[in-house]
């Protein structure tokens, strides 16, 4: 009986509970929404990142993390790891990589650059920049480079172009050649479309004379959830010598902030909670007050305090979780209707030193639901402790004589 | 005896303002008793009522319902006692709006822990004996205040306490629907033993008692029986 009791009580007066409901659904919607959205903008960041060259786990020769220098290699261009790798069914695509930091010039100008030799078919499953070809062509002929299209605006270079690209070699020595840009990359993210410059591998390695050596293993696999496990797995098999690190250890920038998307979290459900909690409690006292001859009259003919009590705390549950459906329900729908994501290019200059896309999909965990609904009960429950209390407190021959 | 009240004062201390709302009461009523608290406003008649139906504790003096002390009980104690021992209406009905004529009688069954059968059984049969069968679907605010009152009058004996305790039961009523409400209470207390104490300054409530218990300043100044009332006539 207290349950329909509760639920009747709700819609004696249907404009407040309609208020309330609107108040507490709007406020869980523009939560969840924002978060997804956040969320979304983080996990593109991280993506964006990842598949600009990240990977999902990199290795190394030992101390390239203090030191990442030529000579801190990986011999036979890593062979022995890459029948370790091989041997991982979860690793979908590796691809070893030659690092050097050098200069590319153009007649017209010079910019530092990150010199990249890869395998171009490889390098295509680990990274989107073969894929992000906007003019001309990947890797193929030999003398040919690959570069942004920001780094070939400030070159002032295009398909075609000659560029002479400078660099120490392993022993030390300067060394330097000419190569002809045949394509050009555009991929939203920084790194590519500003600050590499690809070469195949045998080319770099030729440049900075380091025979068959490599400078990093990048691995993608087929579960980002899975890359502690299979780190663990690798440095298993291939002992302590190599560097095997994730994307968050290698990049913990993105971890901070994704850490910081969760603390935002939970300051935004604070502050709708609180918010929702005083009104919730205001609300009832008022509803309370109304019924101070009722509640006399409950208590009078028996009804045990702890029932009283229990009766308010049940409404407020109901009007909470009932404002929760909704709030959930409007903020699938919104999420839906913003699905393919919000185009925010006219930001496009500000934003892209973030390595933000330029179009935001809202993302969403289970948990994003699941908080927002366990925080919402916990609240409905204490903000009608003080009416729920102060209805069981009530003495029934006083509450019999209020007017 | 049912219930007695033992040299009982009620004094009410509002922000230092002490009234005196009873002073040295003693008051006992047997089983099956049909007992009207009579007095103008003021004299004291609620104050006894709620003292006796355990919904207030005397300044001092002892309360008994059915051999048992009220004074030495905590407040879930005497909720338990209420539920089980006492019957009340009220002035105002005070029935719960959001609940059926037949939700409202079962309220009290429910809260005793009566099976959903028996309580159901138990409703038809009061409803019925108010003659209200047929209405036990309907809202408080759609019957009229004469109806209302038979509800809470049929809420009052569904759970077959030892005593009802009735505040001015008819002060809200028009005549003719007063005095057919009396009729069912009176009838209640011949035929099944339902004991009542009003309280009331209604003549016909005081014509109908079997006892007229006569308050002013609160102390009784008259305790008289009569061999017949106008109701039992």
């Amino acid at each position: 009986m207290l349950l329909r009791m509760a639920w009747r009580n709700l819609w004696r007066n249907p404009r407040r509970t309609i208020v309330v409901l609107s108040a507490i659904s709007i406020g869980i919607a523009g939560c969840i929404v924002a978060m997804a959205i956040n969320l979304g903008m983080v996990a593109g960041m991280v993506d964006t990142a990842i598949r600009g060259g990240l990977a999902h786990l990199q290795i190394h020769s030992a101390g390239w993390d203090e030191n990442p220098e030529l000579e801190v290699r990986l011999m036979d261009g890593g062979a022995e790891i890459a029948k370790a790798l091989d041997a991982t069914p979860e690793i979908q695509y590796w691809a070893p990589r030659l690092r050097a930091e050098g200069l590319a010039a153009s007649p017209r100008a010079s910019v530092g650059v990150s010199i990249t030799g890869v395998d171009p078919i490889r390098e295509a499953g680990v990274s989107i920049a073969a894929d992000s070809i906007s003019e001309g062509q990947w890797l193929g002929e030999r003398g040919r480079v690959v570069l942004g299209h920001k780094l070939a605006r400030r070159l002032n270079a295009e398909v075609g172009s000659k560029i002479v690209l400078s660099v120490q070699d392993l022993a030390g020595e300067l060394t330097g050649q000419a190569f002809r840009v045949s394509g050009l990359i555009r991929s939203g993210s920084r790194e590519l479309d500003d600050g590499v410059v690809f070469m195949r591998l045998p080319e770099a390695q030729a440049l900075v004379r380091m025979g068959e050596s490599i400078t990093e293993i990048a691995i993608v696999t087929s579960d980002r959830t899975l890359v502690n496990q299979i780190q663990a797995r690798l440095r298993a098999a291939l002992g302590s010598g190599p560097e095997i690190r994730t994307w968050e250890q290698l990049e913990p920038l993105l971890v901070y902030m994704i850490a910081s998307m969760d603390s935002m979290a939970w300051v935004l459900y604070a502050a709708v909670f609180i918010a929702m909690a005083f009104g919730i409690a205001n609300v009832l006292l008022m509803a309370v007050f109304e019924r101070t001859r009722e509640i006399g009259m409950m208590r009078a003919v028996g009804m045990s305090r702890a029932r009283v009590v229990s009766l308010v705390v049940i409404e407020s549950t109901f009007v909470t979780m009932l404002g929760l459906l909704l709030g959930v329900g409007l903020a699938l729908a919104a999420i839906w209707l913003i699905g393919d994501g919000i185009d925010i290019s006219s930001f496009a200059g500000s934003i892209d030193e973030y390595g933000i896309e330029t179009v935001l999909r809202p993302s969403m965990r289970s948990r994003d639901l699941a908080t927002p609904i366990v925080i919402g009960a916990i609240t409905a429950v204490i903000s009608s402790l003080w009416p729920a209390l102060r209805a069981g407190r009530a003495k029934p021959a006083d509450a019999l004589r209020h007017v | 005896m049912i219930i007695e009240a033992i040299d009982i004062t009620k004094v009410y201390d509002t922000r230092g303002v002490k009234t005196q709302a009873l002073d040295g009461v003693s008051l006992g009523l047997e089983e099956g008793e049909f007992t009207a608290l009579a007095g103008p406003s003021g004299s004291g008649k609620t104050t006894l009522l709620n003292l006796l139906g355990a919904l207030d504790t005397p300044t001092s003096g002892k309360i008994q319902l059915e051999g048992v002390e009220l004074s030495g009980l905590s407040a879930a104690a005497l909720s338990a006692l209420r539920l089980r021992k006492l019957g009340f209406v009220f002035q105002a009905y005070n029935l719960i709006p959001v609940l059926s004529a037949r939700e409202n009688v079962e309220f009290v069954m429910e809260l005793q822990g009566v099976s959903l059968a028996d309580r159901r059984k138990r409703a038809s049969e009061v409803l019925e004996r108010v003659e209200l069968d047929g209405l036990g679907d309907k809202r408080p605010l759609e019957m009229s205040g004469g109806q209302q009152q038979r509800v809470a009058v049929a809420r009052a004996i569904a759970s077959r306490p030892s005593i009802v305790l009735a505040d001015e039961p008819t002060a809200n009523l028009d005549s003719g629907t007063a005095e057919r409400l009396l009729e069912l209470m009176a009838q209640l207390n011949r035929e099944d033993g339902v004991t009542f104490l009003f309280s009331t300054h209604d003549p016909l409530v005081m014509g109908a008692a079997r006892r007229l218990v006569r308050l002013r300043d609160g102390r009784i100044i008259q305790d008289e029986t009569t061999t017949t009332s106008q109701a039992s006539a």
